[in-house]
């Protein structure tokens, strides 16, 4: 039982992160209608930078490498979707698979074979509460990850922009006509997409893994099927998601002893078949639209 | 409701559809006489492309049935439906622009062909012999729409009359009993309205199948329709020949709110 | 009514003539390199189906593809002389062969209804989590795909003729000594060129107007009397046996499967093929097929004469990182200046003056020969 306790802690603190990674994606596409595909890469990026950033004392590498991350996302919707507006989104979404690779080719040429450790500031230290021992790393990205959500939520539904983008993604011809400026919108939420991925990957890095390594390409994907099940234009669908699939993989990581028959590494394939199993009773994700057909 | 023969109408009752809180279609009722064309007119908004989406199971209805041959269409899956030989146009031309004219019409003849994947693939004479014979009929069919000097031409190159014009020689491909016509003149000028209002008459005549045309303008629809039932925030409101329509205070009042300021619209 | 031969057709008899006479003068490695851009055409074919013809994003096309190629492996090994304990039913070869690819489109039907259902990135998700289950099976199932090593893969033969050689019997054909490459060569060339016509019958006859109309009008193509779940089921299955044939051929083309192939890699690189070359189009995918597939190693041999390229393992940028930021590079330029791909160019090139070009959408009609070479 105290296992358990500690799978599921374990499980709520990745899925914070997980949420944020997924929050950037459902952004893009709720504002801009683009399917993201250069997402995991922005991950890569950032924590690319942070890692190379080496001497400088974390809080500093940590800003940089969201500082590179949102850049390069800002700069792929200048010079890239911007080019493309008034065109179909299929075709910027397709567009953005080539950025991806373009992106994730370079820097998992610069990894190499290295593993390059990105330094967690909370080591091996432990709390302990009622009985139960948590890392404190696992705190500090649950923490911080709450924390972020909730900023994000606060933005999204208060501020001028997050308003801005909620009308554009609700009806963008309308929102056009009443004078938002959908160039900017777009920019804004590759720009925040771009930060989310960049301090989703800091945490992803930081443990348990031991550093930013080319697998890691293979857990920012994770931002999908997070996003999927909760349904692709729901931001509080993606926390859900991100919830679900953290929980999800750790518990079947904890357990993996009791799951030999099913192999090792079994939780690399359980957030894909947790989302298998939402869409077939909801196609469209837990809380995404259920299309209408427009006639 | 009387009903002149029951093999070829169209019996909608009781349809009800709700989606996200609203109330889009509210107990609608009204009968398709065989042989008729039959209007389906109403402010925007009053829920009669909704009433087209029940007829093609595009949507279902909470509650309410739709009899057709005998079965509820509200029970059937689209393909079925048109398999029954239901064949609709769409206010969007729903054409695909790369295509030619021809293979757009072609679509139309799918529930009447049987080539599948593998005949299709290992070209098995049947998928020669059939294609040669459905082309045929889509040559007369768009002959007698007007549009056969433009068969080898893509859709995306025709004028919107044109294509307009393609898309109900596609719904005759299906080889109907009832024709659904979505708004077939939006868009049109005078012109082009007049040409498709006789288009209309003539796939009456020569058919003899009821159609039920969703319409806006006014025009047309007093010109051509047999009946016309209107409809207003999802509720039906009317119903009768176009003159009795025309003078009803309650369509009077759901277009133009004052009785003689629409009446004079009306009769124009 | 008498018909000139057409520059098409006389273009493709060309084509066909050289094929058929490469062996002849091409060395071992153009002819493997060939063998690999067969297999990966015919497995290019079944994903602009199934994406350029139906709109179905599948992103688990490398996971079909894995089973064709691990299959044939395990239908045609001889457990007792396969060593290293692994599987296998020892089958003769082209029934093993056929055995692969029809596993492969069962995996495709029992996966159909989900991709039946579902739409858009919803599908290319769950078709994305295919791949990471198969990556899963062939890691853990060891005595039947070998784990992490891989597994050897049998030697093709049909009754009669063996394609790989006999050591110390060289076969001569015109004077010209043929190994198993040049042998391979011809029998992969007869199943891509099947595989071009089946697809070619498929897209210009009903099932192809089912399935445009599908990607096009979904709603309007059911009101035409289309069962779409039933077409979209059907074209995932016959996508996935496409994938699973080219699995086959991947597998007697390098004689070892290891898991690593079949990653996302790999089905990022089939999404960029087809793209590339033009969504539905057929010859847009074989060209990019053999775009994809020769730049690695086409950058490899030449990487003395291209600047910039370092050889493998010197921490530059190698052959097959280059080919990557090629490909990669490709399809952004190809998504801003002519979405329809290389087969829109193409088209483009052939009529004089242009055409208006393709609205964005990337989504394009196959073959536009559908609309003049019919009757």
């Amino acid at each position: 039982m105290q296992n358990f306790a500690q799978l599921l802690i374990g499980g709520i603190s990745l899925g914070a992160v997980y949420a944020l990674l997924a929050l950037g994606f459902v952004l893009v596409f709720k504002a801009t209608g683009v399917i993201n595909f250069a997402y995991p890469a922005l991950l890569l990026v950032g924590a690319y930078t942070t890692a190379r950033a080496g001497e400088l004392p974390l809080p500093v590498a940590a800003i940089l490498g969201i500082c590179a991350a949102v850049v390069i996302a800002a700069l792929v919707d200048r010079v890239l979707v911007r080019r493309m507006r008034g065109g179909s989104v299929i075709a910027v979404s397709i567009m953005t698979i080539g950025v991806g690779v373009l992106l994730q080719t370079e820097i998992i040429r610069r990894i190499g074979i290295d593993v390059l450790p990105i330094g967690d500031p909370w080591g091996s230290g432990v709390v302990t509460l009622g009985g139960l021992t948590i890392p404190q790393t696992r705190i500090a990205a649950l923490v911080v990850g709450l924390a972020l959500i909730a900023c994000f939520f606060a933005w999204f539904k208060f501020s001028v922009w997050g308003v801005a983008m909620r009308a554009t993604a609700e009806d963008h011809e309308t929102a056009a006509l009443m004078g938002i400026p959908g160039g900017r919108i777009s920019a804004a939420s590759w720009a925040v997409a771009g930060g989310l991925a960049a301090v989703a990957g800091l945490f992803v890095t930081m443990f348990p893994s031991p550093g930013l390594e080319p697998t890691t390409s293979a857990v920012a994907l994770r931002a999908f099927p997070a996003a999927i099940i909760g349904g692709l234009d729901s931001t509080g669908g993606a926390v859900v998601g991100g919830l679900v699939i953290g929980v999800t993989e750790v518990l079947t990581q904890g357990y993996e002893g009791h799951l030999t028959f099913l192999g090792l590494g079994f939780h690399a394939v359980m957030p894909y078949l947790v989302m298998v199993l939402v869409l077939l009773v909801r196609p469209t994700g837990l809380f995404g639209t259920r299309e209408l057909h427009r006639v | 409701m009387n009903r002149t023969s029951t093999a070829f109408a169209l019996s909608v009752d009781l349809v009800t559809v709700r989606f996200a809180g609203v109330t889009a279609l509210d107990e609608v009722s009204f009968d398709v006489r065989a042989g008729a064309i039959h209007a389906l007119i109403g402010p925007n908004g009053a829920g009669k492309s909704t009433l087209f989406n029940v007829l093609s199971a595009v949507y279902r209805p909470v509650s309410g049935a739709v009899h057709f041959c005998g079965l509820d269409l509200t029970r059937l899956r689209p393909h079925e439906i048109a398999a029954l030989g239901v064949a609709r146009t769409f206010q969007n031309i729903a054409l695909l622009p790369e295509a030619t004219v021809r293979e757009n019409l072609l679509l139309g003849r799918h529930h009447l062909t049987r080539t599948g994947f593998v005949s299709s693939g290992l070209r098995a004479a049947r998928s020669g012999r059939e294609w040669r014979l459905h082309c045929e009929r889509v040559s007369e069919i768009a002959d007698f729409v007007g549009i056969a000097d433009k068969l080898e031409h893509p859709v995306g190159a025709l004028s919107y009359g044109d294509q307009k014009r393609v898309e109900m020689a596609r719904a005759l491909c299906v080889e109907p009993r009832l024709l659904l016509l979505d708004e077939p003149a939006a868009g049109m000028n005078a012109n082009e309205t007049a040409r498709m209002a006789h288009l209309i008459r003539d796939v009456r005549n020569s058919l003899d199948i009821p159609i039920l045309l969703v319409e806006h303008d006014m025009g047309l629809v007093m010109g051509i329709a047999d009946r016309v039932t209107v409809l207003d925030f999802g509720r039906c409101i009317a119903d009768g020949s176009p003159e009795e329509v025309q003078l009803d205070p309650e369509v009077l009042r759901a277009y133009l709110g004052t009785e003689d300021s629409a009446r004079s619209e009306l009769q124009a | 009514m008498s018909r000139s031969i057409s520059p098409a057709v006389i273009g493709k008899l060309a084509l066909a003539a050289v094929l058929l006479v490469m062996p002849f003068y091409l060395d071992a490695f153009w002819l493997q390199l060939g063998l690999f851009a067969f297999a990966t055409a015919v497995a290019a074919l079944g994903l602009t189906l199934l994406l350029g013809q139906a709109g179905m994003l599948s992103l688990g096309h490398a996971f079909f593809v894995a089973v064709g190629a691990y299959g044939y492996a395990y239908f045609a090994s001889d457990p007792h002389t396969a060593g290293n304990d692994h599987l296998g039913l020892g089958l003769p070869p082209l029934v093993a062969a056929v055995l692969a690819v029809a596993v492969a489109g069962l995996a495709g039907l029992l996966f159909s209804p989900i991709a039946a259902r579902l739409r858009g990135i919803y599908l290319g998700v769950a078709s994305l989590g295919l791949v990471f289950l198969g990556l899963h099976v062939l890691v853990n199932a060891e005595r039947l795909t070998g784990g992490v090593n891989g597994r050897d893969v049998p030697a093709f033969t049909l009754p009669g003729f063996a394609f790989e050689e006999d050591p110390g019997h060289t076969l001569y054909v015109l004077g010209v000594p043929f190994h198993r490459e040049e042998r391979l060569w011809y029998l992969a060339l007869a199943v891509t060129v099947a595989a071009l016509i089946y697809y070619r019958g498929v897209v210009r006859g009903r099932p192809g107007r089912a399935l445009r109309a599908i990607r096009d009008h979904e709603v309007a193509a059911a009101a035409m009397g289309v069962n779409v779940a039933s077409y979209k089921a059907r074209a995932f299955v016959i996508g996935s046996m496409y994938a699973g044939v080219g699995g086959v051929l991947l597998a007697l083309a390098f004689r070892r499967m290891v898991p690593e192939t079949f990653g996302v890699a790999l089905s990022i690189e089939y999404l960029a093929m087809v793209v590339i070359g033009g969504l539905g189009s057929a010859g847009g995918a074989v060209f990019g097929a053999l775009f994809v597939t020769s730049l690695p190693a086409v950058l490899e041999r030449y990487a003395a004469q291209v600047p910039g390229v370092a050889p493998s393992g010197s921490g530059g940028i190698t052959p097959a990182i280059a080919a990557r930021f090629a490909y990669g590079a490709a399809i952004v330029l190809i998504l801003l200046f002519e979405p329809g791909g290389v087969a829109a160019l193409a088209r483009r090139l052939r009529r004089h003056p242009p055409p208006a070009s393709p609205e964005a959408a990337v989504v394009i009609d196959a073959d536009q020969a559908l609309s003049r070479s019919s009757n």
